[in-house]
């Protein structure tokens, strides 16, 4: 456990230092400041207003850019050091696999969740001292939320990276894997549905087994407890898990697949040559 | 101390270690010498555990790969190519001592004064702006501050300065009789005066396993004396990186060496044989 704080400790320090920390750190807090800047707590939709529609539309920009961004910072880490040669300097001394797999995880999950957490809090805060009504559950469960959905790409992450042998390799599978994910929000899976070719239940579970179509209707659910907005699958959804089941699912599965695919890369990182 | 049967190491279809076998017992220093390619590094990262292989490997009785941390603990490694780290070299002395049980900040501060490299002087830099012979210091001392039994050096003096190699080579001969060595090198006129054994690998092969008489002399200060026919601005600057002193208006220079290092100097001096007047070891 020591070994793995220290090797966490050293990956922490040296990220911060590196200049894609700061782009991601300024992508998320500055999307806060300018949202506010654009005045869109003033806005409304679907009857939501104030630091409410301000959180609905963070959480929609997160959908977005978050999966992309976690794979392409996360995807280097292990092939990356191994590329350099730091990967055999460091596990010359006595590091344990796991310490240096998990060390490196740790800090990832550190680096990626406390920006977007804290533009979060800072919404928050700002939301305070312009006396608008602060909606707790709204920001508590995604919080949540993007804690999930961060670890998950995390571990999609770790696996891309313990698997390729090049960077450039794992930089293509992770933009690959994030377009394909992308694809099956939408445009694939209405693509289907048009031509009728499979019954409507197997879409939308299909559908949810892309952690980011999971992450996207978990976070219309909190403000629109009917899914109003994403047409009919709607009533499968509700009618197969109900409100509270799903919104546990849209936290517990993307969880899950992290620790899967973090699992896999570790077995994957362990089990063959190291370089 | 290490024990080899029948090691073999694929890459898909190509051969690296071919069916090896050696044994290596403890105290014994030996220049793991070859081409590119004969399979050195390759054997090396096997006894660190870092690849997967054919045939038996035991170090200190234990399998390699299994017991990676019990084993990595009583060994250093010193690689030829410093790796691009970027933390600090005051996070890099930290982090290289917790994750011992014997190394301590103090004991690597130690180790690096004694081969001239000032650590508190550099401790806010990035690793990486250290120039080569300071990264190869500092390796160094992380290394002998664990105090191995076993030390895995590849192209240990490559990178360093006369001053600092002097200093290595008193350290090795004069504190680390009982440790281990395996010493990578293209050349074994770098590290013979160190050495014990020799072993040459040839396409993953071992080609020669010979016995050297260590040098009795490598572990003392070699006072020497040289007069040049011709003094010139090559030979004074050749002697200036010695640190050797002019004397007698530059026609004489007089200074000091390591035994290890005496092939090393010969072969230095070797360049400007046909300008020497007379030349004195002592």
């Amino acid at each position: 456990m020591k070994t793995l704080i220290q090797v966490a400790k050293a990956d922490l320090r040296e990220s911060v230092r590196a200049k894609w920390f700061l782009i991601y750190s300024l992508v998320f807090g500055g999307s806060i400041v300018l949202l506010f800047a654009l005045r869109i707590t003033e806005s409304k939709v679907l009857g939501f207003t104030g630091l409410s529609r301000l959180l609905i539309t963070y959480i929609q920009l997160c959908v977005a850019v978050l999966p992309i961004l976690i794979l392409v910072s996360t995807v280097r880490s292990v092939v990356g050091d191994r590329e350099s040669n730091i990967l055999e300097y460091f596990l010359s001394m006595p590091i344990s696999l796991g310490a240096y797999f998990w060390g490196k995880i740790m800090s990832k999950f550190i680096l990626i969740f406390v920006p977007i957490f804290l533009a979060l809090i800072g919404a928050i805060l700002w939301g305070t001292i312009k006396s608008l009504t602060i909606p707790w559950s709204i920001a508590g469960y995604y919080s949540l939320l993007l804690a999930t959905l961060s670890w998950c790409f995390l571990g999609i992450g770790m696996l891309i990276s313990a698997v390729v042998k090049r960077q450039e390799w794992g930089l293509g599978l992770s933009i690959l894997i994030w377009l394909v994910l992308l694809l099956f929000i939408d445009v694939i899976l209405i693509g289907l549905m048009l031509q009728h070719k499979i019954i409507e239940g197997v879409i939308v579970g299909i559908s949810l087994l892309n952690p980011m179509m999971a992450f996207r209707t978990g976070a219309v659910l909190l403000f629109d407890p009917e899914l109003t907005a994403i047409g009919p699958a709607s009533f499968v959804i509700l009618d197969e898990m109900g409100h509270n089941g799903f919104l546990s699912f849209t936290l517990l599965y993307p969880f899950f697949l992290g620790w899967l695919f973090a699992g896999l890369g570790y077995h994957r990182f362990r089990k063959g040559d190291l370089f | 101390m290490i024990s080899i049967e029948n090691l073999t190491k694929k890459f898909g279809k190509a051969i690296v270690l071919d069916r090896l076998n050696l044994k290596v017992e403890k105290g014994e220093r030996i220049a793991l010498i070859g081409q590119n390619g004969a399979g050195k590094t390759t054997l090396i990262r096997v006894l660190l555990g870092h690849y997967l292989h054919e045939g038996s490997v035991s170090v200190f009785g234990f399998n390699p790969r299994k017991n990676r941390v019990e084993i990595l603990d009583r060994i250093g490694f010193v690689p030829q190519l410093p790796p691009p780290i970027q933390m600090t070299v005051e996070e890099l002395v930290s982090f290289s001592a917790a994750t011992s049980r014997i190394s301590t900040p103090e004991k690597i501060h130690d180790h690096a004064e004694n081969l001239g490299l000032d650590i508190a002087e550099n401790s806010k830099k990035t690793f990486q702006k250290l120039s080569g012979g300071m990264k190869q210091k500092l390796l160094i001392s992380l290394a002998l501050a664990r105090e191995p039994e076993i030390l895995v050096m590849d192209e240990p003096a490559a990178n360093l300065d006369p001053q600092g190699r002097q200093a290595f080579f008193l350290y090795l001969t004069r504190h680390m009789q009982n440790t281990t060595m395996l010493l990578s090198s293209h050349r074994v006129d770098e590290v013979i005066s160190l050495i014990t054994r020799i072993i040459e690998l040839d396409f993953g092969k071992i080609m020669r396993d010979e016995l050297v008489n260590p040098q009795e002399s490598a572990g003392q200060m070699l006072d020497c004396k040289i007069s040049f026919i011709n003094p010139n601005d090559a030979t004074g600057r050749a002697m200036e990186n010695w640190n050797f002193q002019a004397i007698n208006g530059g026609l004489e220079f007089e200074g000091q060496f390591i035994g290890a290092d005496k092939l090393r100097f010969l072969t230095e001096l070797s360049h400007f044989a046909n300008n020497i007047k007379k030349l004195k070891i002592d």
